[in-house]
């Protein structure tokens, strides 16, 4: 044995020594002491995105190209001896959108908390027009010679403060309270058909508001029983009632146009529910609620000269009560057979006066709900894990008719579109399960609803006739006679351990029921989906995922202003729309130090809006254009690495690739030119990049600790 | 001095090996239990698990402690019998024979024997209350979904309870969501600015498991602008914010679920300039001769009737009325 082998024999023999003696002891408890101690993460680091992606960076803080703070924080710290918290999530600190929490806790006996997050809206459009005084109630619309005016940034802010309360009062009985409150500022693209021009001019919602939620409630919760209690309020306040617009005709003269907005509001409820377990196998719940919502604020176009007719009122003194009430039932008769129940009751009375407003008679016109629904299922378990489950859903409903303004026939004249007194709908279903098993679990499922109501309310009676005004002839998309079919099946498949799929296709089929005496409005729809998820462990360490899925929706819609449906006038619309996801992952680690991964995702949507006359002609005519398609597509590659530089730190690095694409005529001529408000007025144009690529690059390094 | 080296080392082992064997020999010299009472690890009285489910055996259960239940000082905090049973078949023939030994009484992964409404049992025996007494009746319930089918109970890190992972979890079975998240409308939530418990509350049994008692009222937690009541009201707007709108996305604007015309012609009739062709005008700005065909482009419908949620102005009949002050 050399020296040098020696003197390493004798260390490891000293090592080893102390081993015995301590480090076992001390090494175990160490480990479990990792295992259970809350984990707690500190990271920071920057990155960069090459080019603007106005719409997918509408959200996340990062529309522009430049780089960015990345900031995020997650403390969670424990007293083991006293059992308080706490828990400190921040979350993309370095972005303008942003959230941050704190909570101090004594589990089981007092919290509290507070939040604040921040939310932006950036407008993926770009604007540029000669508007004056955007976000403000006064604006100002100087005609421009398009793209010469200023360029405009349009987004909406939201920020959010909050409290949280938790108190223990005695064993089983808790108080919990919550107050948000929320700033939302900025601006939203609006338009108005000023007072001296038929063609809608550009102009900005102001958005300057404030709402306040307070939410207070006891649980009680003790062996059989459990109740709940409390109260909610929010309040709603805009800094802004009116915006005045001046706009100039093309001879250069100043308009006014006053566009109302949303006033104050504020609801409050009261509520209590509760569950009791008759016997093991047998529970009943009940809920009861009761609200009020105000709007009283004062009208702003009243107090303007000429606005307003001499009967109109100063405000609305506005009212709605919503009475709630629900009874529940879950009970397992016999060992195999489980059934739910349950009666729900919802009553909307808006208590609003029928003010006139105009000298011609018109009046505000209230609207009522009065629902009863209930629902009776049951569940058979049979052998092997199998299960069947039927249903039954009915939904009655009775809803106001408020009659507006007289026409000449005596039937209201301010109402656009015909209504009916009472709606409902029956729900019958049937579902097969199969579950409990190690290796296949599906669902096969399917339903039937038919919605029917009352005859529709004439609007007006032209000549003794009511077919002779087209709106008697429109069955409206939510009441209107309704059968839909609904298809379920699921299956969930794990052959081995390592990998599981799952299948599913889901498919609905709606028929209008349009009749001869009523025959527009929509007709007949379809919605399919079918995906496919699958998920594998090629090793402890490394793992692939991958999904598809493909949904097809369709809707007919007829129009029409004579009971002949062959008509010229008559239009049909074909509207469909296709969507193709795929999604790849890809976890894996290469060494303990070093963990890669890799997402792709890729998804189109296809829409289409073919619309043809009675006649089998294309719809649009000299000088509309008829609609292209429109494809939306996205692919995002995202690839990082983390690599542990010890047992607390890392470094971790990313990199994106996302291409959007989209060819949406929805802000263009049809000649592919941008959109321009106005005819030799406003000149505002709107455009937007329809296709943006972006790549990013991030790193950052990542503190734990416990 | 090499050998005296050798020696000390020698002794340090012996006497480590001593100490850590005292407590055993003790034992023996008393002639009783060999084995030492193992010692909770985490919960309360876990020994009787984790005497085999060590850090060794199962370091992810041990990660329990890293949660709520994990908290000793909270006396109501269960020990692993509170929730997987006593499990007495499994204790005793643990480790006997080549194959796997009996479960627990309650196990709660994918091939377990347990019911679904045995496992969330499990769970409720604690946490029935507050929002959570009408789990039963609600439609998770029934159909099989479990509290473990979304919560990770032996981790520290609950992918469900975070703000930008929640819609990992609930993306599994809700594929269609998944597809309109990422639609160009969409609420931000798959960049985790909300989340899909925003709005709906997944233990209740409201209707669509909406977090307040109607669609309406849990809109209008965000949107309340648009509960007025307005001095014009139209009449969807107040029964139910999803007749016209999709809430987990579109590719028409605003999250409409169709694009104007066509989707206000699903109600309205086809006479006067509502009856308008769908349509683009040409780039000619001379010929946009007005709002009979504005219907489409832009805003569309929205162009002029500018205030579709409902309208505060006394002005004349047909401002208000039709939306457009």
């Amino acid at each position: 044995m050399s020296e040098k082998n020696k003197m390493g024999f004798q260390r490891t023999l000293l090592a080893t020594a102390m081993l015995c003696a301590f480090g076992g002891a001390y090494g175990g408890d160490d480990e479990v002491a990792m295992l259970t101690t809350p984990d707690s993460s500190i990271s920071a680091g920057v990155g960069n995105w090459s080019s603007d992606r106005a719409q997918q960076g509408a959200y996340d803080g990062m529309r522009d190209n430049g780089a960015y703070g990345l900031v995020d924080i997650n403390v969670s710290r424990r007293n083991e001896a006293d059992g308080t918290w706490l828990n400190v999530v921040g979350r993309n600190l370095g972005l303008d959108p942003r959230d941050l929490s704190v909570d101090y806790t004594r589990q089981g006996d007092f919290g509290i908390g507070l939040d604040y997050s921040r939310i932006v809206r950036e407008n993926p459009l770009d604007f540029n027009s000669g508007l004056q005084g955007k976000g403000d109630e006064a604006q100002r619309l100087v005609n421009i010679t398009p793209g010469r005016g200023a360029d405009l940034d349009l987004k909406i802010k939201r920020d959010m403060t909050g409290v949280r309360f938790f108190k223990n009062l005695m064993p089983g009985l808790d108080f919990n309270a919550s107050f948000k409150n929320e700033e939302k500022n900025g601006e939203r693209n609006w338009g108005a058909r000023t007072a001296t021009t038929s063609v809608p001019s550009f102009l900005t919602e102001p958005i300057d508001s404030t709402t306040r939620q307070l939410d207070a409630r006891f649980d009680y919760a003790k062996d059989k029983l459990q109740l709940s209690a409390g109260y909610y309020g929010s309040w709603y306040t805009n800094h802004n009632d009116l915006v005045t617009l001046t706009a100039f005709s093309n001879a250069g003269v100043a308009n006014t146009t006053y566009l109302s907005l949303p006033l104050d509001n504020h609801a409050h409820q009261i509520f209590v529910e509760g569950g009791y377990q008759f016997t093991p196998t047998t529970r009943g719940t009940f809920k009861a609620s009761y609200g009020r919502a105000e709007q009283d604020d004062t009208l702003p176009t009243r107090r303007i000269t000429g606005l307003s007719a001499a009967v109109a009122p100063y405000s609305l003194d506005g009212r709605i009560d919503t009475k709630r009430a629900q009874l529940g039932l879950t009970s397992r008769p016999i060992k195999d057979l489980s059934i739910v129940a349950n009666l729900r009751y919802d009553d909307l009375d808006e208590k609003t006066p029928q003010a006139i407003i105009t000298a011609g008679g018109v009046k505000v016109t209230p609207q009522d709900y009065r629902t009863i629904a209930g629902k009776l299922e049951g569940t058979y378990r049979l052998p092997y894990g199998y299960s069947v489950t039927a249903g039954v859903d009915h939904k009655d409903q009775k809803r106001s008719i408020p009659f507006g303004s007289l026409s000449d026939q005596g039937y209201d004249a301010q109402r656009a579109v015909p209504m009916r007194k009472s709606v409902e709908e029956t729900t019958y279903r049937i579902e097969g399960r199969k579950s409990m098993s190690e290796t296949i679990n599906g669902t096969v499922a399917y339903s039937r609803s038919d919605r029917d109501g009352s005859s529709y309310n004439v609007i007006d009676n032209v000549a003794g006739l009511a077919s002779a005004n087209a709106r008697n002839l429109v069955n409206p998309m939510h009441i209107s006679d309704r059968v839909r079919d609904k298809w379920r099946m699921a299956l969930d498949w794990a052959p081995v351990e390592k990998f599981s799929a799952q299948f599913s296709v889901d498919y609905a089929n709606d028929d209008y029921s349009t009749k001869s005496g009523r025959p527009y409005g929509l007709i007949d729809g379809s919605a399919m989906i079918y995906a496919v998820d699958a998920n594998y462990a090629l090793t402890d360490e490394w793992s692939l995922t991958a999904w598809y899925s493909h949904d097809d929706t369709k809707a007919r819609n007829r129009l029409g202003t004579t009971l002949n449906t062959a008509a010229a006038s008559t239009k049909t619309a074909d509207l469909r729309e296709r969507g193709d996801s795929i999604g790849l992952g890809l976890r894996g680690e290469i060494s303990s130090r070093l963990a890669i991964g890799a997402d792709y995702q890729w998804s189109k949507t296809k829409s289409e809006y073919p619309q043809e006359l009675g006649t089998g002609a294309v719809a649009a005519t000299s000088p509309m254009s008829p609609l292209s398609d429109i494809n939306n597509r996205l692919t995002r590659l995202s690839l990082f690495g983390k690599y542990k530089l010890d047992k607390v730190s890392e470094l971790r690095f990313d990199y994106i690739f996302e291409r959007w694409k989209t060819d949406d005529w929805t802000w263009q001529f049809s000649d592919g030119s941008p959109f321009v408000y106005g005819v030799n007025t406003d000149g505002t144009r709107v455009s937007f990049d329809d296709h943006q690529t972006s790549h990013f690059v991030g790193a950052r390094y990542i503190y734990r600790f416990q | 001095m090499n050998r005296l080296r050798l020696i000390a080392a020698a002794v340090g082992l012996c006497a480590g090996l001593l100490i850590n064997t005292a407590p055993a020999v003790a034992a023996d010299a008393k002639g009783g239990d060999t084995k030492p009472p193992a010692k909770d690890l985490v919960l309360k009285g876990d020994a009787k698990c984790t005497a085999c489910h060590d850090e060794a055996d199962s370091p992810e259960a041990l990660a329990i402690g890293k949660t709520k239940h994990g908290t000793r000082a909270d006396q109501r905090t269960p020990s692993c019998t509170n929730c997987h049973g006593e499990s007495v078949k499994h204790e005793k023939e643990a480790g006997r024979g080549s194959g796997k030994g009996p479960a627990p009484d309650f196990a709660f992964g994918k091939k377990t024997k347990n019911s679904a409404e045995e496992r969330n049992q499990q769970c409720l025996n604690c946490h029935q209350g507050g929002k959570r007494i009408h789990w039963q009746s609600g439609v998770h319930a029934n159909r099989d979904v479990t509290c473990a089918s979304c919560h990770k109970i032996h981790d520290g890190h609950d992918k469900v309870r975070s703000k930008d992972q929640q819609t990992e979890v609930c993306f599994n079975c809700h594929k269609e969501q998944r597809n309109q998240a990422n639609r160009p409308s969409h609420h931000p939530v798959i960049e985790g600015k909300m989340t899909c418990s925003s709005c709906h509350d997944v233990h209740s049994d409201n209707p669509k498991m909406m977090v307040r008692g109607s669609t309406n009222d849990t809109c209008y937690t965000c949107h309340m602008e648009k509960r007025g009541p307005f001095l014009h009201s139209h009449q969807p707007v107040t029964e139910d914010c999803a007749i016209c709108h999709n809430p987990h996305g579109t590719t028409a604007a605003n999250l409409l679920k169709s694009r104007p015309p066509f989707l206000c012609q699903s109600c309205h009739d086809g006479s006067g300039h509502h009856g308008q062709s769908a349509g683009l005008p040409p780039s000619s700005r001379a010929s946009n001769t007005g709002f009979s065909n504005m219907g489409t482009v832009a805003r569309g419908c929205l162009n002029c009737h500018t205030n579709i949620h409902g309208s505060n102005s006394t002005e004349n009949a047909t401002a208000g009325t039709r939306f457009t002050r």
